[in-house]
């Protein structure tokens, strides 16, 4: 958790470059935060920003209701492109 | 010019009261926000406090009246860049609508344009905790529910290109992995995508952003990227062949100029043959350019586009006759036949053999004419691009020794810096400040060596550079067996002299914008017009040549002709630089081209890209002009014409009898309290964070942490944390933080049974009706209050918060609490936007900087210019319940004063 902040703008920028490895970890099921970050070598939080935009933009959902220790499962809603 | 009974600025519920009461009245009132809908922050937020209602619910009515009251009229994206008193107390009010991009009329909001977007920014209506688009609507309750592209201005890799090739639009494109939609906008302004992604010389990286940073993007690379992968796939262009218009086009040269013309003709519907002289098409390109650096196939690739829309290619046929093409049913002409002639040495024995041009030697390799330099050792004459392919080509055919000879220094050689570093690094020798002036021969006519002057620079001539001298007696000779001069180019344009003027130097006369020569059906474009340039810059001229053409044809007058150039200015790279306050350099790429000391084959030189490394370098992109122009918006729509890249800004004034200031406040910068993390620790938020946290139309599904997605069970509230603290200069009370706090604090225990909530407070300030019993409704539900001010956040290794604090109910001791969530309950500051509208500088303040009122108790509203009144929180901070309030009483004011002008003094 403790890794130096980029900024803002840097790490939203990113979020159509990790799609694609996003959507790719995502094939293998659903995953929390923690999971993708773990598997994309990236800080959890930069991970928070490109899912949650992923998911308004309707690449990815959380499965509702259900928390794996506080965290939520995400999973690919079948959308690669915009 | 309009006239108002009043002018509003700002659109928030202060702004929106004040306008819809004045406009009950019936009164005219312009109301002008800034942001693209009305609402201001309160459409924000979650609920309001104490009742819980939808704070949407409660907006929602009064922002579609706001724009659909018949006395109000309402502009938002839209910005009053100053107020200014006339005599009898009206003012003029000039007023600037920002460029949307997007036709309001049209426009249905269905936020398609959004969804396609390639270009992703914090989006400020989330408090930046999710992104949004370039193109967007600002909220789902938006009103106007009218999309806005956001443009900085032109980014300089566009801007700059010749070409007109949207850069900024094809790296957008690949970031996002859309590689053929990257290839086709690439296509839209050239059929030469695998030509100029190898052979440009990139003036856009020269001018990218990022190469202040660590170095620029590869632009040019990723161009050959998608050409690569598109080739692969398709034998053309991808698209379809238009239907025919009827009308058609002759064009003289097969070079960058003639195909861009010829591609840019066709895909309107043109009817084009180019008729070229040398047996093979491509001009330069295909007839100078050596392989290891644009290989032939990808060349007839790129003319393979050209052809697959119908256009015929002639060669080996040459055009004398101008007017009988014309007679043949051609309605235009475009000359676009390059720089084929070379200039010669003009010293003795330049004449012998062993000696030519560069342009011819390149051309015979080209040809395959079988020229063998094998042993030989050659001498090449001359700085520019064309004798560093000479150069190197000569190495690759064998040649034992190649010396390139010019006559000024390494750093004024007009060859590109990279172009000269790669030849020299494949063994090339270069001398320096020498000039030949003769060629030796052996007594049979072969060459035998150059002698040379050594040369000084001396006076500067007319541009201003120094003109190199001979050093007397410095005279010296270079052994060997043959010399290439490649010492500048010209056109051919004897031919064509009875119907265009030319130059001295050849180049033909003709309308710098629209390329059309003194005979209205004969344009010309490129070399032949500019002389030597590059690919690029004669790619730009096909493509205006091509525009001016189809204008003609259609219209027969180019009288101000506009509408070939769409670019904004382009933006200010110091201001895109100053949107971050760190960047992480990238790591420096591979070498991306293998070069030998001792070349042997004309294999291609640089290396392609990986797809890991193209989607790397351009997810470098700064997003200089934030809209990239990749045009996926245009595509996205499903409204013909309904978003228009061409919109430009519209500046008008206005006359009105008030003004209403109802410019809100701005939020306290969390970050200036440092020693709460905000902005360093992740999982440290804002309480307008918590309130978009908590609304329908949250960034996030539920409530989680920023730093890693996690449901919170323990939450903590910071009050006062930017207000009635001197530290940061605010010693005021912002009034509603508290009951902010406390609203939040049950829609957190509503939304997560399970959460404990704890609330580090001063004093509580409940003073309205209800609201103490609000308080304590709270408390009631399980928040914990605990009196004592927080003194420091630090974070633990799993993104947990630890707070240090006194707990003065409980014997003032320093305690040490863990949470997995804090909420900065962040106060009011004042929003100088309000004395700009005033140029005169005559709106006074307050010590606190909001706006001043007279009199705050007895004349609520009034400012120090007569005419000028406050609404809401811009005169200091106000719930929503007193900022109608505020605003009802400003009105009041407002209206007696319209009344009291009317009467004559």
């Amino acid at each position: 958790m403790n890794v130096p902040n980029r900024e803002l703008r840097e790490i939203i920028r990113e979020e159509p470059v990790m799609r694609g490895q996003i959507l790719a970890i995502l094939g293998d099921g659903p995953q929390t935060v923690p999971e993708i970050a773990a598997a994309m070598g990236c800080p959890t939080h930069e991970v928070v920003y490109w899912v949650m935009d992923m998911r308004r933009y309707g690449y990815v959902a959380e499965i509702k209701g259900a928390t794996d220790d506080g965290y939520f499962r995400y999973e690919s809603t079948g959308k690669v492109s915009a | 010019m309009n006239d108002y009974d009043v002018l509003v600025v700002g659109a928030g519920i202060g702004g929106m009261e004040s306008a819809l009461k004045l406009g009950d009245m019936g009164y005219r009132v312009l109301l002008v926000e800034k942001e693209a809908s009305v609402g201001g922050k309160m459409i924000l937020l979650s609920k309001v406090f104490p009742t819980l209602d939808c704070a949407s619910c409660i907006s929602t009515p009064k922002m579609a009246a706001s724009i659909h009251h018949p006395n109000v009229t309402t502009l938002t994206y839209s910005e009053v860049d100053g107020i200014d008193p006339l005599a009898g107390g009206r003012f003029h009010a000039t007023v600037k609508r920002k460029a949307r991009f997007v036709n309001e009329t049209t426009c249905t909001g269905c936020q398609l344009c959004e969804t396609a977007c390639t270009v992703a920014v914090p989006d400020q209506f989330n408090a930046d905790m999710v992104a949004r688009r370039a193109a967007y609507i600002a909220f789902p309750q938006a009103v106007p529910k009218k999309a806005v592209i956001e443009r900085a201005g032109s980014s300089p890799c566009s801007y700059t290109c010749p070409a007109g090739i949207q850069a900024h639009g094809y790296v957008s494109l690949i970031r996002s992995g859309e590689y053929e939609k990257a290839f086709q906008l690439v296509l839209d302004a050239t059929p030469l995508v695998g030509t100029l992604g190898r052979a440009c010389y990139a003036p856009c990286e020269v001018e990218c952003t990022r190469g202040s940073l660590d170095g620029p993007l590869p632009i040019r690379r990723l161009k050959r990227f998608v050409a690569d992968i598109h080739y692969e796939k398709f034998d053309g262009p991808g698209v379809e062949v238009p239907a025919p218009n009827g009308h058609r086009v002759a064009i003289v040269g097969s070079g960058p100029a003639g195909l861009t013309a010829a591609w840019q003709l066709a895909r309107k519907g043109y009817a084009v043959k180019i008729f070229e002289s040398a047996p093979k098409a491509g001009g330069f390109l295909r007839l100078a350019i050596p392989a290891y650096r644009l290989p032939s196939e990808v060349v007839e690739q790129d003319i393979a586009n050209v052809t697959a829309l119908g256009v015929e290619i002639a060669t080996s046929t040459p055009v004398t006759d101008l007017e009988a093409l014309h007679a043949d049913a051609y309605e235009a002409v475009l000359l676009a036949t390059g720089t084929p002639r070379s200039t010669t040495l003009g010293v003795p024995g330049d004449q012998l053999d062993g000696v030519m041009s560069g342009v011819s030697f390149l051309r015979a390799v080209k040809l395959g004419e079988g020229v063998d330099l094998s042993d030989k050792r050659v001498v090449v004459i001359g700085g520019g691009n064309v004798a560093m392919d000479t150069a190197r080509t000569a190495r690759r055919l064998g040649a034992r020794d190649v010396t390139v000879v010019y006559r000024r220094s390494r750093a004024e050689m007009p060859a590109h810096h990279v172009e000269a570093d790669d030849t020299e690094q494949e063994g090339v020798h270069f001398v320096f400040e020498a000039a030949p002036v003769e060629v030796l021969h052996s007594g049979h006519g072969a060459t035998r060596g150059l002698r040379c002057d050594r040369m000084e620079p001396a006076r500067p001539g007319a541009t201003g550079r120094r003109h190199p001298e001979p050093i007397p007696g410095s005279t010296f000779e270079i052994a060997c067996d043959m010399v290439i001069a490649a010492i500048g180019m010209a056109p051919d344009t004897d031919g064509f002299s009875a119907h265009v003027a030319a130059d001295p130097s050849g180049r033909l006369t003709v309308d710098p914008t629209t390329l059309q020569s003194a005979t209205p059906w004969l344009f010309a474009a490129g070399d032949v017009v500019s002389g030597a340039s590059d690919i690029t810059r004669a790619t730009g001229q096909g493509q205006r040549a091509a525009f001016m053409i189809d204008h003609w044809i259609q219209d027969r007058n180019l009288d101000g002709i506009d509408g070939f150039d769409l670019r904004l200015s382009v933006v200010d790279k110091a201001q895109v630089l100053a949107r971050q306050k760190a960047y992480r350099l990238a790591v420096p790429a591979d070498p991306s081209q293998v070069l030998s000391p001792a070349p042997t084959d004309f294999r291609e030189v640089e290396l392609p890209m990986t797809e890991a490394e193209a989607r790397r370098g351009a997810g470098l992109c700064l997003d200089c002009g934030v809209c990239s122009e990749c045009g996926e918006c245009v595509d996205a729509c499903p409204v013909d014409d309904c978003i228009d890249l061409r919109a430009r800004d519209e500046t008008f004034k206005v006359e009105v009898g008030a003004v209403v200031v109802a410019t809100g406040f701005k939020l306290f910068a969390a970050d200036l309290k440092p020693e709460y993390g905000f902005g360093t620790f992740k999982n440290v938020i804002t309480g307008m964070q918590m309130d978009r946290l908590l609304a329908p139309t949250r960034p996030f599904n539920t409530i989680l942490r920023p730093g890693d997605g996690k449901v919170p069970e323990r939450i903590a509230y910071v009050l006062c944390t930017g207000s009635r603290d001197e530290t940061v200069g605010n010693p005021l009370c912002s009034r509603f933080c508290c009951m902010y706090s406390i609203k939040q604090n049950q829609l957190i225990m509503g939304a997560l049974p399970v959460a404990d909530v704890t609330v580090h407070y001063m004093d509580i300030r409940a003073p309205g009706k209800r609201y103490d019993e609000f308080y304590e409704q709270a408390k009631a539900m399980g928040a914990n209050y605990v009196k004592g001010r927080v003194a420091r956040i630090t974070e633990k290794e799993n993104g947990d918060l630890v707070l240090r604090y006194e707990d003065i109910e409980h014997g003032g001791g320093l305690v040490e609490a863990e949470y997995d969530l804090v909420v900065l309950a962040v106060g009011v500051q004042p929003n100088s936007d309000a004395q700009a509208l005033f140029p005169m500088g005559a709106l006074s303040t307050d010590e606190f900087h909001y706006v001043a009122e007279t009199n705050e108790d007895t004349d609520p509203g009034r400012t120090s210019i007569p005419g000028v009144y406050v609404a809401g929180a811009a005169s200091g901070a106000k719930d929503i319940a007193d900022s109608i309030l505020h605003a009802g009483s400003t009105v009041a004011q407002v209206a007696a004063y319209l009344e009291r002008t009317k009467v004559p003094a």
